[in-house]
């Protein structure tokens, strides 16, 4: 179940933000978590990103994965992130499981693929530092192509990052630099 | 100027890249130590160069300037491919750690053929910094650094190149000329 029931303001800069810490109960992490553990991860790899990933969650039948999809999902808690975002109505979630680990990264991208409005991360590793790596980086872009980092979110065990997608809205997770294993439950919410 | 290594000049030789070159899946052919004499400009600045999304790395005019111009070079690449070719632009780019491009910052291209001569330095293949050439239903080639190595690349509309992202952990960087030739 969910811990935390409400989204605070809406960060508009480089675009709009949020994080949501503590979102599940102490309880359903363990299950999420167990329940990811027990997946089977595939690695894929590009000229943009490095990473192992689950097949997509969104159909699979398992207690622990249902009950979360509720909590991303239901319609109140996508009242909450419509509200917060002051986005139109959201219909639908997708989701599915990545790992990084040493040497892997996502290079800056925005995300724009039809029908996708909100992007999520749910943060499943415990004591992430900046040392380590695998930072949410989000970009302001200008004119003439080039980028700043406008700001790095370090992970935190437990949170909820979400973000509008938009043609600005470029992100990346930085290269792992240690021997961890930063693991993330993602998605989208779609018109 | 700098010199051709003597070897790839020969008739046998040419005659054997010309083959190598047209048999491989994506027309290519590496060729090492193909410089005896490199005459580099490294003191000219870089600036950055980047398009989110696309490509961030350092570029400045071709560390071997005019040779890529020359006639012997084009004489050489001529015979040791079998195309008739029209140079078009030449380039130094640099990646550093963190630097990359990614393979659709080619898109719209025509027909053409990639040269890229490397001068990377003390390199650990786990640092990344590869290039990467595509081609719809082919395998893709990859491309290792290594310093004084001339490569060759035929690309048709619709394949790309990409150099892969170097790694923060990188304490060295990608240095090449990128040098392309239309066909006429």
């Amino acid at each position: 179940m969910r811990k935390n029931n409400t989204i605070s303001a809406v960060e508009q800069s480089p675009f709009p933000h949020v994080v949501v810490e503590d979102f599940l109960d102490d309880d359903t992490l363990d299950l999420v978590i167990d329940a990811l553990a027990g997946l089977e991860y595939s690695f894929s790899e590009s000229d943009l990103f490095s990473y192992w990933a689950s097949v997509k969650l969104t159909d699979i039948d398992h207690p622990a994965l249902n009950v979360l999809r509720e909590d991303l999902g239901d319609r109140s808690w996508r009242k909450e992130v419509t509200q917060a975002f002051q986005v139109s109505k959201l219909s639908r979630i997708d989701m599915a499981a990545y790992v990084y680990g040493q040497g892997d990264f996502l290079l800056p991208h925005d995300d724009q693929v039809e029908g996708r409005i909100i992007a999520y991360s749910l943060h499943l590793t415990p004591d992430l530092e900046e040392l380590d790596g695998g930072s949410l980086d989000l970009f302001e872009g200008r004119k003439d192509g080039t980028s700043k980092l406008a700001k790095s979110i370090i992970p935190k065990f437990n949170s909820l990052n979400m973000f509008e997608v938009s043609e600005t809205s470029w992100h990346q997770v930085s290269e792992i630099l240690t021997d961890i294993q930063r693991l993330t439950l993602t998605g989208w919410y779609h018109v | 100027m700098s010199e051709i290594n003597f070897y790839y000049l020969e008739e046998p030789t040419l005659s054997n890249l010309n083959r190598i070159f047209v048999s491989a899946d994506i027309p290519f052919v590496r060729l090492s130590k193909f410089l005896s004499k490199e005459e580099v400009n490294f003191e000219m600045k870089s600036q950055r160069d980047e398009k989110i999304g696309f490509y961030k790395r350092h570029v400045r005019p071709s560390h071997l300037g005019d040779f890529w111009e020359s006639k012997d070079f084009l004489s050489f690449l001529e015979s040791g491919t079998g195309l008739t070719l029209k140079f078009r632009s030449s380039q130094g780019q640099t990646y550093g750690p963190g630097d990359y491009s990614l393979l659709h910052s080619e898109e719209f291209e025509r027909k053409r053929l990639v040269v890229v001569y490397d001068f990377t330095n003390n390199w650990n293949i786990e640092w990344g910094g590869h290039d990467i050439y595509t081609s719809p239903e082919k395998d893709p080639l990859i491309c290792n650094r290594d310093a004084g190595t001339l490569m060759l690349t035929l690309l048709d509309e619709g394949d790309y190149s990409c150099t892969r992202y170097v790694s923060l952990k990188s304490d060295s960087k990608v240095v090449i000329d990128k040098v392309i030739f239309d066909l006429k």
